[in-house]
């Protein structure tokens, strides 16, 4: 069941209308049902993983509380290894295995199993580790309640691809739940409709052209061809994910929780390092808790910060999924850190003048565009194919993206543009009721007459 | 309540923004006069605002195989005493004539006879199964209404996704129009200009237009051997397609076709049905070459039932045989120039010969 499906939206509408009808005491379940519901219209099958991880949690969320202080890491080590044994297994096995195989000159693919990735574990498996350690920080009460951590884990808007959402913030909406505010009621549906928008006006719109050169790359010569693929993918990832992340925060607001903001215009950054203040913020901000500043930050000195760095990046990589190309892709982001590091963190931090900011903010789209190779390539050496191509690919002037993307690009940059100077989609939910209403209008006539509808396109981060 | 009004606000106003635009004249004005939806509306609105020289009124419809040309058949009008107008037009199945006829005269009273072009009056099935037609919502978006939802949706019952996407785009019919509006935003002064001089100028484009020069002599079909032979000059494909026409066998007949024309030109016959307006059937001119495995006679034939029924004649059927020559053919189906002339003044002739014989 895709975000941008009319049978989710039939499935919205009914739990928005049986969740307020229903007296209180029931919400909750109600909830809990539903995202089970929403979880097994995917595949019933890994419900049980789904299950068996959340009583795993929750009990040793539990036994840590009640544990000594000595006597809590063992319950802690517990939940860690099956979380990441689950992950391990379904996420990198085959992966491991086959490198392995490789390494051993054995034929590549001796050991793989067929395994089906189960939707969504890499972010019930962060958001599980995250409340298990917080327990174990003793920054966390453990949840008593089973149907509350149930719902934690499995919430419906974002259970599939986030975003991560930490136990206090939800379950301090939880614990002190309220109607949403009349703003809220109209931020949440402004976000779900402009997540769609951007899902099926934008991402499905430059979804075919990537497609196209990915797939095909000897098709598509040249340095021209090479940059219109880069392109509409950078386009398609950013729209793709933002968009769902929209929706999903929009429809927890109907539904009284605030998730964070995951997305703030990221290729209008001026920096790698403001770049990772932009894009995916909550997986950020996961690394950086759970992963970064465990492995001392930058407190070690200059040259442990930079490793610290380049492990966060490359684990963050390899999150994202099994290949080396991930891996790369995280080890050229930590790179890139590092580098801004050494040449001075402020620098980075600071927003450049004004007349400067263009140059600093196309730089670091280029730098990100580079690196969107290494995530959407099928393999390394496809990847270095077509890095060679960026940088010297010929004379060959085959330009892919059709007048028809160049507009859409522009008119994107436009309107993130004027959302930075002025934040004004999070105005308008306070503004005067014409404004709303004509903004909403203008994005559900996007939707009809630019959106992809003929078919419904599943999202980019559904495969991680 | 603030959120509820403005959320009313916002659902009426996008309803609202949605019908100016699509359920009106509006979008006609940049609409691409040769996209299906265009001409169809384009056809329809030309008939609709045609000028009117004589009280007695012919209006043909079928599709690109109806090589009938009103300005050949209007030069007999002094002997026939009829005027005639086409709004045939090429890919258009009968369930979209039923609804370009509904457009042409709403009131059902605006012609002496429509007269309607088949292939044969045998319902003989063809390839194609056309109650699942995806193209005939395109055709068609100009002409539908809301009103038209249960019935044009559940024409394509035997395909659910078919029928979602009609009853969809009968609604939101944007939908429909994204391809046509997608092509408008890349140009939109060179729309704006086309549409308008097509509005303006398209009637004597089609009026004035006299068919193809080209035509098939040279070709040969040996249906004993079953060999089409081709002079140079001809394409590969242009000779795969004789062959196909001429050789292949029949689909087997399921009598899918035969529920369809009887759906919809019952259809036709429901709304003219207690108006003078007769309604005329003939039988196209086969082709350059005659297979020799013609269907056998259907007695419940759509048009044979529909025949016994008051104000619905049959042309006889073989009254153009006499057309069925290379020389008057562009290819496997089409009549060219000479052919259509010679057709339309036939047609004339005998569609006013049976008026006036009633």
């Amino acid at each position: 069941m895709l975000f941008n499906t009319t049978q989710f939206f039939v499935f919205l509408t009914i739990v928005l209308a049986v969740f307020y009808t229903a007296p209180r005491f029931l919400r909750r379940i109600i909830l809990l049902v539903a995202s089970y519901v929403f979880y097994l219209s995917w595949n019933y099958k890994f419900v049980v993983l789904l299950l068996g991880l959340t009583v795993v949690d929750y009990g040793a969320a539990i036994a840590i509380e009640n544990a000594a202080a000595a006597r809590k890491k063992p319950f802690l080590l517990i939940s860690l290894a099956a979380n990441l044994g689950m992950l391990g297994f379904f996420k990198y096995y085959n992966f491991f295995v086959d490198n392995l195989a490789q390494l051993l000159r054995l034929p590549p693919h001796t050991w793989a199993l067929s395994i089906v990735l189960p939707l969504g574990i890499s972010f019930h498996t962060f958001q599980s580790i995250s409340y298990v350690v917080d327990v174990y920080r003793g920054e966390q009460k453990a949840i008593r309640n089973p149907i509350d951590y149930a719902l934690f884990i499995s919430f419906f808007p974002q259970l599939v691809a986030g975003p991560i959402v930490r136990a206090r913030e939800f379950f301090g909406d939880l614990d002190a739940w309220r109607h949403p505010t009349q703003e809220e009621v109209l931020r949440g549906v402004l976000l779900v409709v402009l997540g769609l928008t951007k899902k099926m006006a934008f991402a499905d719109q430059f979804a075919p052209l990537a497609d196209s050169y990915f797939q095909n790359l000897a098709a598509h010569p040249g340095g021209f061809a090479a940059w219109s693929g880069v392109l509409a993918f950078a386009m398609q990832i950013f729209f793709d994910f933002s968009g769902y992340t929209d929706m999903a925060i929009g429809m927890a607001l109907l539904l009284g929780f605030h998730f964070p903001v995951n997305f703030r215009r990221p290729y209008l950054a001026f920096s790698i390092t403001d770049f990772w203040h932009r894009w995916h913020m909550s997986l950020s901000r996961w690394l950086r808790d759970y992963l970064y500043i465990p492995l001392g930050g930058n407190r070690g000195g200059r040259w442990k910060t930079y490793r610290n760095l380049m492990l966060t990046m490359l684990l963050g990589g390899l999150w994202h999924g099994a290949s080396w190309n991930f891996v790369v892709w995280g080890g050229y982001h930590g790179a890139l850190l590092s580098i801004e590091r050494m040449m001075g963190r402020r620098e980075f931090e600071k927003v450049p003048p004004a007349w400067f900011y263009p140059v600093r903010a196309l730089i670091t789209f280029g730098l990100v565009c580079v690196g969107w190779v290494f995530f959407r390539a099928a393999t390394f050496a496809d990847s270095r194919y077509v890095i060679g191509q960026l940088f010297h690919g010929g004379r060959q002037m085959e330009a892919l993206l059709p007048r028809w993307l160049v507009y859409m690009t522009g008119v994107s940059l436009v309107i993130a543009i004027i959302e930075e100077k002025f934040d004004w989609t999070e105005k308008l939910s306070r503004g005067p009721a014409w404004a709303y209403a004509a903004f909403t209008i203008l994005l559900l006539l996007t939707v009809e007459l630019i959106g992809v509808t003929e078919k419904a396109l599943p999202f980019v981060y559904f495969q991680f | 309540m603030r959120a509820f009004y403005t959320l009313l606000l916002t659902v009426f106003g996008f309803w609202a923004v949605e019908y100016a635009i699509f359920h009106t004249d509006a979008y006609y004005t940049i609409l691409r006069h040769d996209s299906s939806t265009g001409s169809v509306e384009t056809y329809v609105r030309n008939e609709l605002k045609r000028g009117r020289t004589n009280p007695h009124q012919v209006l043909t419809i079928g599709d690109s195989r109806m090589g009938f040309l009103p300005r050949y058949a209007n030069e007999l009008a002094p002997g026939t005493g009829y005027q005639f107008a086409s709004i045939a037009l090429g890919g258009a199945t009968p369930r979209d004539w039923y609804y370009m006829l509904r457009g042409a005269d709403p009131q059902a009273n605006k012609y002496s006879a429509v007269v309607i072009a088949m292939e044969d009056y045998e319902d003989s099935e063809i390839e194609e199964d056309l109650s699942v037609r995806a193209a005939d919502l395109y055709y068609l978006i100009g002409r539908l209404q809301y009103v038209d939802l249960p019935y044009f949706a559940g024409s394509y019952r035997h395909d659910r996704a078919l029928e979602w996407a009609a009853a969809r785009g009968i609604v939101l019919k944007g939908l429909v129009y994204k391809r046509d509006f997608q092509e408008f935003l890349l140009h939109p002064v060179e729309r704006v200009k086309l549409a308008e001089q097509a509005r303006r100028d398209s009637f004597f484009w089609y009026y004035n237009y006299v068919g193809p020069n080209q035509s098939m002599e040279g070709v040969q079909v040996d249906f004993v051997n079953r060999t089409v032979t081709v002079p140079p000059g001809f394409t590969e494909a242009q000779k795969a397609a004789y062959t196909f026409r001429f050789l292949a066998p029949h689909p087997p007949d399921h009598g899918v076709h035969s529920e369809y024309l009887h759906q919809w030109l019952g259809k036709i016959y429901e709304h003219y049905h207690g108006s003078k307006t007769r309604m005329v059937f003939l039988h196209l001119p086969r082709g350059p070459f005659v297979r020799p495995d013609q269907p056998a006679v259907n007695p419940h034939s759509s048009v044979r039932e529909l025949a016994q029924k008051p104000g619905v004649l049959l042309l006889p059927e073989h009254l153009f045989d006499l057309l069925e020559r290379p020389s008057l053919f562009v290819d496997q189906m089409h009549l060219n120039g000479p052919g259509c002339a010679e057709f339309s003044r036939m047609l004339a002739r005998e569609v006013a010969r049976e008026l006036d014989a009633l």
